[in-house]
């Protein structure tokens, strides 16, 4: 399973940041506007912020031709490097979808964070650290529903579904609207493949998304 | 709806269970699998509190805590979807700043103290009795008025219905007239220029109908921020090929989905769109059958009418008013409208519309606004495409456009060009006036404003000197045997008002008629800026504000905090210690300086009381309690505003009873009772069910109530109906009146006074019903869900809606059609089908505009204050020095105070285009809500959106030295505010023409929501606006008006 992110649909509402904090009971960060692009905050993934949407003007000819959102968030990759690096084997990647892990044996190194080819993992707590990030609801797909962030998500920028057939949703879309869409599906390929898929208005890879 | 879990929460599924199950969940991830956190929960329905789209949600609690809050996968407005603020309710309940106990501030302390709410009560209505003695006043120039002068009332739109009724009811039981409320300052604009021109001043459509538009114009509107769950069905009518224009001051995130979007200067709608206008007339753009049919078109005006540089015939310049009677039609023998349907007499409206419109050639009005000619031409070309049958276009629109000096000349803009197109009453068209709070239209309905009564029902003046007067002067008249004149029904409205509020003692010979005079009278303007003019004059010692905030919200908001101060005394009704609750504290004031006495009184927040709310799109939804005083997460003495209405007039009934004071029967012959007896218990909250069924009404024999009226239709004016409100009579009607007869039925009800159908409860979704498939299936539209919730008037969902068929009943569009004739039902004598038809006739009896007297919508109107054709007047504070269309450089008609006394003119500066050469607006943000207690106060949506800052173009940055990030200055001739700079290529420099001067426009951006109280705090914007409003409504001109912007 997986998502497919389709940034002509979103319109930059965060719902899915707020929607991640309340399921996942998530306190807010005190934030300050920082000057960053757009209306993002906050400034980065952490150990309370699973999920961000980044906000991105696309300019041609110094001119604004658009402004993009991406949500920014675990890829869930189909075969994930960060399970390899966790010196404990915290790290889980379930068949199904979701890269989760054991909170009990993970000793809150960064070995995880510095093998992500996303730069996803982050830490919660000084003393005892302990990796967080999405865990693509998985609590919540046990009871067979979507992930809090694609039920909130207003446009089905986000939908959820299994990989190959959000793969071929993605297809269509790029096949039928050649003008709207770059033509790639970020993720099919990406850190081995992964189960988040973006397509886009835009390049990812401009706006600091790792090639493939 | 309280049900077990697994009834609206599970089936949201998505559909994974089987493949889960075949990978082996459960498994252990994290060290001890935790439990799902909504199981054996209790489910509450509930409608969202935040902007006007009405999206459901359900609120999973257990043992008296929220366990979770998400959106209703069974809504068919939302689907299950919400946007961050609804993501994030949970925190208004599980949040330590909410109130929890009554505040009471002394005069000249510095503190706060904890006081319960006997004592709180008692005091307030002491207070409130002794102003209303000292300044009650009976008769004026020898005519009844019977109204204080030295109270005023704010609030409130996020209030349910039921409360909005209460407050309504007693504050007229008071003699206030000083009352209005967060509608005069979003939308009074779109009632007046909507009811000017169709009849009704209502949304047209309703949101799920955005679907089944060809051609979305968002232009005054940032729709997608403000109403984000509308952009799910934007994006369904893109998805059908829909295309959608953003045209704004600025590129927002509405902008980010257009297919076209223009960029023009604030404050010049009326040429763009004017502009349009005139595209479509001079390319014969126009539905033509439409425009002779149900437009006022081929009306023959009287020649007393002419324009002449600006100005209307019948203007007074000392006066600054027009006499409408230079705008009257040419009548013939019978008394009807003459009228030339060939369109061609050069006085009929067309031709008068067509030369006024001929002035906004496109070079003037791209000179004007600043928008590139091509652009502008593509969106002429795109929006006028849709003047075919078989092709609709809809305009959203919102305080982008009411909030000018020309704000109700904005909306007849759309309202013209709209009818002009064929665009109203059909599915996918309409003027879709956005709401932004989630009960403005039933606080709306509920005349929580000064100039109307429940149900639009005028409010009188002096000179209106007892019912039948009243009645006389404000009952349409028509001779047109094909007009409904649905208000020559008038007399039924107000006698049944009349009797719900004062019962018995209403009979037709009783005090002016059915105790008419209890009413108080209005003399002149009584408005929100009128109003906070008189309290800094120290005419009005007394406030009551029921959750509004117009220290943060108010236009030119130093001045209003400042006239805080001059009030005896301010009770305010709170979730949260707002900006008007503490301004005695506020930064810079030294609280011993003021001497004005506080109740801050804890109030519930929308998920912890029962009662109604009605979305822009006129759905009434009813919501449920979700936890309940005494539970682990109520907040202590907080209360429903229901509660605390109720209880606050027993306390003023019972001063009253122990010694009458001045006037009292209006107060002790007020009809109250909704099932908590004559004492104060806390523990006894008022039954909103007693309150819906009252303004539904009721039928009275015998001075006895005997069964709720069916519908409107039914009210009568010899005394034997009660109704709080007319239009939403036919939402809660006796069980036997209601469709179906399963008691399991989430709309039946039964309570001590019998059984009802509820009909705000109704739940069926229109997927959920093969009936509807089947007509949808036919070609009607789809998204109108006549089985869930309930709308005003009597379930229509699509108001006009008789402009959609031909004379024989047949769509004109039969792909998406509305309603149509069909001969084989009503055993044969055939019927309507699909929506609720404007009205039962057949097909071809009456002009489908039933609400108007001439039965047709109004190209030209003689209703308003500023002129029977919308035309382009600069802003109050305006970056040229010469209007482009006329010598008349603003509204002609709008009040002045900058020029009028002396108090007047304190902290009313007006800024030159010398000094502040810079347009600012102001704007919203998805992430925070209106005067923003609602969001400041929550920590993720603070996290979001921290701190207050201005959006800047990169060549004004350029200009002044800034950079993204700093910190500036901006200033305006009221103030000054410190923000952080957003620069942003999204907005641009605007080159247009002074005169025969090209020169450049800078805009800024600034979003007012901000304030020194709660987690995210900032300045606010509105220490920035002026005090000048439209020149019907006064609503205020907060969205245009100069600055100027430095490096902090």
């Amino acid at each position: 399973m997986g998502f497919l992110i389709d940034n002509t649909k979103c319109i930059g509402c965060r719902a899915c940041q707020t929607a991640c904090k309340q399921w996942n009971e998530l306190p807010a960060e005190k934030t300050k506007f920082f000057g960053g692009e757009g209306y993002q905050n906050p400034k980065d993934l952490s150990g309370s912020t699973y999920t961000l949407i980044k906000f991105h003007e696309v300019i041609e000819n110094d001119k604004l031709k658009d402004w993009g959102y991406w949500k920014k968030q675990c890829q869930h990759c189909l075969d994930p490097s960060c399970k390899y690096a966790c010196p404990t084997g915290a790290i889980e990647k379930k068949e199904y979808g979701p890269v989760v892990w054991d909170d009990t044996k993970c000793l809150g190194c960064p070995d995880c964070r510095e093998a992500c080819p996303f730069d996803i993992p982050r830490f919660e707590g000084n003393l005892n650290p302990k990796i967080r990030k999405c865990t693509m609801c998985y609590d919540r797909l046990e009871e067979g529903l979507e992930p809090a962030c694609v039920k909130a998500c207003p446009t089905g920028a986000t939908i959820f579904g299994k990989r190959e057939q959000l793969l071929s949703i993605a297809e269509q879309r790029l096949a039928s609207e050649p003008q709207k869409y770059h033509q790639y599906i970020y993720g099919k390929d990406e850190g081995g493949g992964t189960t988040v898929l973006y397509i886009s208005s835009f390049e990812l890879e401009k706006i600091g998304y790792p090639n493939n | 709806m309280e049900m077990n879990r697994r009834s609206f929460f599970k089936r949201s599924v998505f559909t994974l269970g089987t493949i889960i199950s075949v990978f082996g969940f459960p498994y252990l991830a994290w060290a001890e699998k935790k439990k799902f956190k909504t199981t054996l929960t209790k489910e509450t329905t509930t409608i969202c509190p935040y902007c006007g789209v009405g999206c459901g949600m359900i609120v999973s609690t257990r043992d008296g805590k929220i366990i979770n809050i998400e959106g209703d996968a069974n809504h068919p407005i939302n689907e299950g979807s919400l946007c961050s603020k609804g993501s994030a309710l949970f925190q208004v309940v599980s949040n330590e700043r909410r109130l929890d106990s009554v505040l009471y501030r002394a005069p000249g302390s510095a503190n706060w103290e904890k006081k319960d709410w006997a004592w709180t009560l008692e005091k307030i209505a002491k207070n409130i009795k002794d102003t209303r003695n000292r300044t009650f006043v009976k008769e004026k120039d020898g005519q009844i008025v019977n109204r204080t002068d030295g109270i005023a009332q704010l609030g409130g739109a996020a209030h349910d219905t039921e409360e909005c009724y209460l407050f309504s009811k007693l504050a007229r039981a008071l003699g206030i007239y000083w009352i209005d409320h967060q509608a005069r300052l979003c939308h009074s604009s779109t009632v007046a220029s909507l009811a000017a021109t169709f009849g009704r001043g209502a949304m047209t459509n309703h949101y799920n109908d955005l679907q089944n538009s060809d051609v979305i114009m968002v232009m005054g509107s940032n729709i997608v921020e403000m109403h984000p769950l509308a952009s799910k069905w934007i994006m369904k009518a893109k998805e059908k090929g829909a295309k959608i224009i953003s045209s704004d001051p600025r590129f927002t995130r509405t902008s980010s989905i257009a297919d076209i979007y223009t960029q023009f200067r604030s404050g010049t709608d009326i040429a763009y769109v004017g502009g349009m206008i005139n595209y479509a007339l001079q390319h014969d753009r126009i539905q033509k059958n439409y425009v002779v049919n149900c437009t006022n078109a081929s009306f023959i005006v009287n020649d007393k009418y002419s324009f002449n540089d600006g100005l209307f015939a019948g203007y007074d310049p000392i006066k600054r008013k027009y006499n409408k009677d230079f705008l009257k039609y040419e009548l013939d023998i019978e008394g009807n409208p003459k009228r030339d349907n060939s369109l061609q007499d050069p006085r009929c409206v067309f031709q008068l519309m067509k030369k006024h419109y001929q002035r906004y050639d496109v070079k003037t009005v791209c000179n004007t606004t600043g928008t590139p000619e091509e652009k502008y031409l593509e969106v002429c070309d795109l929006f006028t495409s849709t003047y075919p049958e078989d092709k609709s276009a809809t305009w959203c629109y919102a305080m982008g456009s009411t909030q000018h000096t020309v704000g109700v000349q904005y909306i007849r803009t759309y309202a013209i060009l709209q009818l002009l197109l064929g665009n109203i009453g059909i599915a996918g068209g309409g003027i879709n006036a956005l709401r932004g709070e989630s009960n403005v239209q039933a606080s709306t309905d509920m005349a929580l404003l000064f100039h109307i009564l429940p149900g639009y029902l005028a409010s009188p003046s002096p000179d209106d000197v007892d019912l039948k007067a009243y009645i006389e002067k404000y009952t349409p008249k028509s001779k047109d045997p094909k007009s409904a004149n649905w208000w020559g029904n008038y007399s039924k409205y107000i006698t049944s008002l009349l009797k719900a509020w004062w019962g018995e003692h209403a009979q037709a010979d009783t005090e002016g008629g059915y105790c008419y005079n209890y009413i108080p009278k209005k003399s002149g303007l009584h408005d929100h800026i009128h109003l906070f003019e008189n309290i800094y004059k120290g005419k009005i010692e007394g406030l009551l504000a029921w959750g509004q905030n117009p220290a943060v919200g108010g236009p030119n908001s130093e001045k209003e905090r400042e006239a805080l101060g001059k009030l005896k005394w301010l009770v305010v009704a709170e979730l949260w210690e707002t900006e008007t609750a503490q301004f005695w504290k506020r930064p810079n004031v030294n609280p011993a300086d003021i001497q004005t006495e506080v109740f801050l009184l804890p109030a519930c927040a929308s998920l912890e009381k029962e009662g109604s709310v009605s979305n822009s799109g006129r759905w009434a939804q009813w919501r449920y309690a979700a936890i309940h005083p005494g539970d682990p997460d109520w907040h202590g003495d907080a209360r429903s505003d229901l509660w605390i209405v109720d209880a606050l007039f027993k306390c003023i009934k019972k001063e009253y009873l122990k010694n009458p004071g001045v006037f009292p029967d209006p107060l002790l012959k007020l009809n109250w009772d909704y099932g908590t007896g004559d004492e104060i218990d806390v523990n006894r909250e008022p039954n909103a069910h007693y309150v819906a069924s009252e303004i539904n009404g009721y039928f009275i024999e015998n001075g006895q109530r005997k069964g709720q009226v069916p519908g409107f239709a039914k009210l009568a004016d010899n005394g034997s109906t009660a109704c709080g409100n007319w239009i939403y009579c036919a939402g809660y009607v006796n069980w036997s009146d209601a469709e179906g007869i399963d008691k399991t039925a989430s709309n039946y009800v039964k309570n001590e006074l019998g059984e009802f159908s509820n009909r705000y409860a109704k739940r069926i979704a229109e997927k959920d019903e093969p009936k509807a498939q089947q007509l949808i299936a036919e070609g009607r539209a789809p998204g109108m869900n006549l089985n869930w919730s309930w709308c005003w008037p009597v379930n229509r969902r699509i108001l006009y809606n008789r402009a959609s068929v031909n004379q024989e009943g047949n769509p004109l569009n039969p792909t998406r059609w509305v309603i149509r004739w069909n001969p084989d039902l009503a055993e044969g004598k055939g019927a309507f089908e699909g929506d609720v038809p404007d009205g039962p006739w057949a097909p071809g009896e009456k002009h489908p505009f039933i609400m108007n007297e001439e039965g047709v919508g109004r190209l030209f109107s003689a209703k308003l204050n500023d002129g029977p054709f919308p035309e382009h007047y600069e802003p109050l504070e305006s970056p040229i020095s010469k209007n482009p269309f006329s010598g008349q450089m603003i509204n002609p008609a709008i009040i002045l105070l900058h020029q009028g006394d002396d108090l007047n003119k304190e902290l009313n500066n007006v800024g030159s285009n010398n000094k502040f050469p810079i347009v600012a607006t102001t704007m919203r943000l998805t992430e925070h809500w209106q005067a923003g207690a609602m969001t400041r106060n929550l920590p993720w949506q603070a996290e979001l959106m921290p701190d207050l800052f201005v959006e800047i173009s990169h060549e004004l940055a350029s200009i002044k030295d800034i950079a993204n990030g700093d910190r500036v200055t901006v200033s305006s001739a009221r103030g000054e505010i410190s923000a952080y700079a957003l620069v942003t290529r999204r907005l641009e420099p605007l080159v247009i023409m002074d005169g025969t001067t090209k020169c450049t426009v800078h805009q800024v951006a600034i979003p007012w929501h901000y304030g020194y109280a709660g987690i995210a705090t900032g300045d606010s914007a509105n220490i920035l606006t002026p005090h000048v409003g439209d020149a019907n409504t006064n609503i205020p001109e907060y969205k245009t008006f100069l600055c100027n912007i430095k490096k902090a």
